[in-house]
């Protein structure tokens, strides 16, 4: 047997999913620079670290795509044909941003500046509607701390964090004991709504199977009868009243409670009418105890974009540069929308497989114009794209900073080096942006 | 009334902001000014002479009638912030026709997109056939959208419309919304609004208002639990004066907001 040489790292964070966790253990092979082993990782997380090793799939030179097949190029040459397309673009689309770190996330927004173009996150397909109920109705929201050492009702709804947040229940949610939850699952009552028996349902105490998409109604009757008032039905959303009535008795006795609320909420028919509802109904709740709520962000960084682009811009998803100055409106300016509707000419996606998760029509209507990705594996963007440059993984190869799904922002590390001649998203995005000034004249 | 004629010579590649074909813009100007005022194509800065071909001759705000011909679908923003004087469009017309209007009239020959007559400060907005979404809505994050003014849709309405409407007794300002048929979440958050729908509606209709009347003469297709039934009417007084016949199902809410409501809703029985 051949005696590997490791080198552990530990305290590493996890850049996968919105919960950031903070204490994975990484053995780097120090010969061959990849990785060999990680511990306290869940499913999703260690397979990111495991994905950064050299394979097929992981490009390392950057390319250019001549005659349908690609051909590697220089660096310097990849910049000035990226340059000269977004340059020319009259209406290019910056779209991504939420699986890279902050730093980068910032140039993105120079950039979009710079060309006058529409610069959009991964909010706009997923939390978004978030976001458009937080600025209507406000957002009563701690950090997960606060839920681990003193919730004693977590509802989840339209989530299912044991397959989308695995370490969520085990680290803020549910099994781990906190200062006032000493007995950890045992002092926690877990209610779940959702229109599906998901494996976070069949953990729970209390699990509400509602009609898909009939949310809003039942969020409505609830805070209407948190009010006290008698309601006239038998059964609303497919839930019979009595099992309402319990609920909300459930909510109005609670010492401490909580929602943490998925796509299910956000992205069934009513969407931001349904997080304005579920927002509603926790200020209502705190007249009788106390009650906040928590959106369960998906990527590990999409919390980070918001708040950088709303720091650069004013807005957190969703803008429009091409007057020179930002505009903010979700349903114009919002990715899918313009791709549906055919009025972008040239796209850079960052970190990002849209061509995965958006509606097919609109997958097309981006395929039709020029395409530049910045992606460290093949994915289907990538492998359509005109132009390749090859990403260091954040919080793998390169460091940086990421905010997790409460707003608290942590650190990335840096494991191990990046494979052949990978720069980090922000290195890119910088030299990209030197190129256009310096091509422009500025 | 003088009048000023446009049409379009080429459709545009992106959406055209034009914001500055308003009365109020092409109020005591000649044709060659009214031609070099700005237009936005994407990133790229142009002028109405390069879209339109522009004829007739301005009066003063009041008495400009502005005539456009051609396919606007997308052709964003007329109208915007106009205060007096008419714009007739005889086509189908882009987002945000009428957006923040405080006087005049807009007639729409054609369907609008979303977001016409958003925000709407006063005046009249008239769309012959359907409007998209958001149609006399609130802009995201404004706490108060229409404040005053009517909008006539012959057809349909989308979804959100008349979103965050705010009437007020003592400034005697009352936004009217009449249309077709309606999408879901209609007047949400509704604070004062007057909406009559000729036809049906789909779900929720006013969410979240706290006051206003919505009288819907066809169906629902789920109408929410907390509106309670109070008894049947046979004559409706909307606060502009009119008074609409029939027989209605009087509604009380949206009690979500509060134990007692003045908010009222009204469906054919």
């Amino acid at each position: 047997m051949v005696e590997r040489k490791l080198r552990t790292i530990s305290d590493v964070i996890c850049p996968f999913c919105g919960t950031l966790c903070d204490d994975l253990e990484v053995d780097v092979d120090i010969k061959e620079e990849t990785i060999v082993e990680i511990r306290n990782g869940c499913q999703i997380g260690t397979k990111k670290f495991f994905s950064s090793n050299p394979s097929g799939h992981r490009y390392t030179k950057p390319r250019i795509k001549e005659n349908d097949s690609f051909k590697e190029v220089s660096w310097d040459e990849a910049f000035d044909k990226a340059a000269e397309i977004l340059i020319s673009a009259k209406r290019p689309l910056l779209y991504g941003f939420s699986s890279t770190e902050c730093e980068a996330q910032s140039k993105g927004v120079e950039l979009a500046e710079l060309l006058g173009g529409i610069l959009d996150n991964t909010a706009s397909v997923c939390h978004g509607p978030s976001l458009l109920a937080i600025q209507d109705v406000g957002a009563p929201m701690a950090t997960l701390g606060d839920f681990k050492n003193r919730a004693d009702l977590v509802i989840f709804w339209g989530s299912n964090p044991v397959h989308a947040h695995p370490r969520h229940l085990g680290r803020y949610s549910e099994f781990v004991r906190g200062y006032f939850r000493k007995d950890g699952r045992n002092d926690r009552f877990i209610v779940v709504v959702d229109p599906r028996n998901t494996h976070t349902a069949q953990i729970a105490d209390l699990f509400i199977q509602i009609k898909p998409s009939e949310d809003y109604e039942l969020l409505n009757a609830i805070r209407a009868m948190v009010r006290g008032v008698e309601l006239d039905e038998k059964e609303i959303s497919g839930v019979p009243m009595e099992k309402i009535k319990e609920l909300v008795n459930i909510l109005k006795t609670c010492n401490f409670g909580v929602i943490f609320f998925g796509m299910g909420l956000t992205q069934s028919l009513a969407h931001h009418r349904n997080i304005d509802a579920a927002i509603s109904l926790v200020r209502e709740l705190n007249d009788h105890t106390k009650f906040l709520l928590m959106p369960m962000r998906g990527h590990y960084n999409v919390t980070g974009a918001n708040i950088v682009f709303a720091w650069n811009t004013g807005y957190a998803y969703s803008i429009d540069f091409s007057k020179g100055y930002p505009r903010y409106n979700p349903g114009e300016f919002s990715s899918v929308d313009l791709l549906m509707r055919d009025e972008i000419d040239a796209s850079l996606i960052v970190a990002s497989d849209p061509a995965s998760n958006f509606p097919a029509a609109s997958v097309k209507n981006l395929f039709k114009h020029p395409l530049i990705s910045i992606e460290p594996h093949e994915t289907p963007t990538s492998a359509n794209a005109d132009i390749n440059f090859p990403a260091a993984i954040a919080g793998i190869e390169c460091e940086g900073t990421a905010y997790r799904m409460d707003s608290v922002p942590i650190r990335l590390r840096k494991v191990k080096d990046a494979p052949g001649k990978c720069l980090s998203d922000k290195e890119i995005l910088e030299k990209l942006i030197e190129k256009i000034k310096e091509k422009k004249g500025e | 009334m003088t009048e000023i004629k446009l049409k379009l010579k080429k459709l545009p590649k992106f959406p055209l902001e034009a914001e500055s074909i308003t009365p109020d813009n092409f109020a005591g100007k000649t044709l060659d000014a009214i031609k070099k005022l700005p237009l936005y194509h994407g990133n790229e800065n142009t002028v109405i002479g390069d879209y339109f071909s522009v004829s007739g001759k301005s009066g003063n705000v009041n008495n400009t009638k502005i005539v456009i011909d051609g396919d606007l679908s997308n052709v964003k923003r007329i109208g915007e912030q106009m205060s007096g004087g008419e714009i007739i469009i005889n086509g189908n017309v882009g987002m945000h026709v009428g957006n923040n209007m405080s006087g005049g009239k807009i007639l729409v020959n054609g369907n609008a997109d979303d977001w016409a007559g958003a925000m709407l400060q006063g005046g009249e907005l008239e769309i012959i056939g359907d409007a998209g979404h958001y149609v006399g809505a609130a802009y995201r994050g404004n706490w108060q959208g229409m404040k005053n003014g009517v909008i006539k849709v012959k057809g349909k309405v989308g979804n959100e419309s008349m979103l965050w409407a705010r009437s007020s007794k003592p400034a005697n300002r009352w936004p009217m919304l009449y249309c077709g048929s309606a999408g879901p979440f209609l007047g949400t958050h509704n604070h004062g609004g007057t909406i009559v729908v000729e036809g049906d509606c789909d779900r929720c209709a006013g969410a979240d208002q706290a006051r206003g009347i919505i009288v819907i003469k066809g169906k629902v297709s789920r109408k929410l639990p907390s509106f309670k039934r109070i008894g049947e009417v046979k004559e409706i007084d909307l606060p502009n004066g009119e008074k609409i016949t029939g027989k209605f199902i009087e509604y009380s809410g949206d009690h979500s907001v509060s134990k007692e409501s003045t908010g009222k809703l009204y469906i054919a029985a």
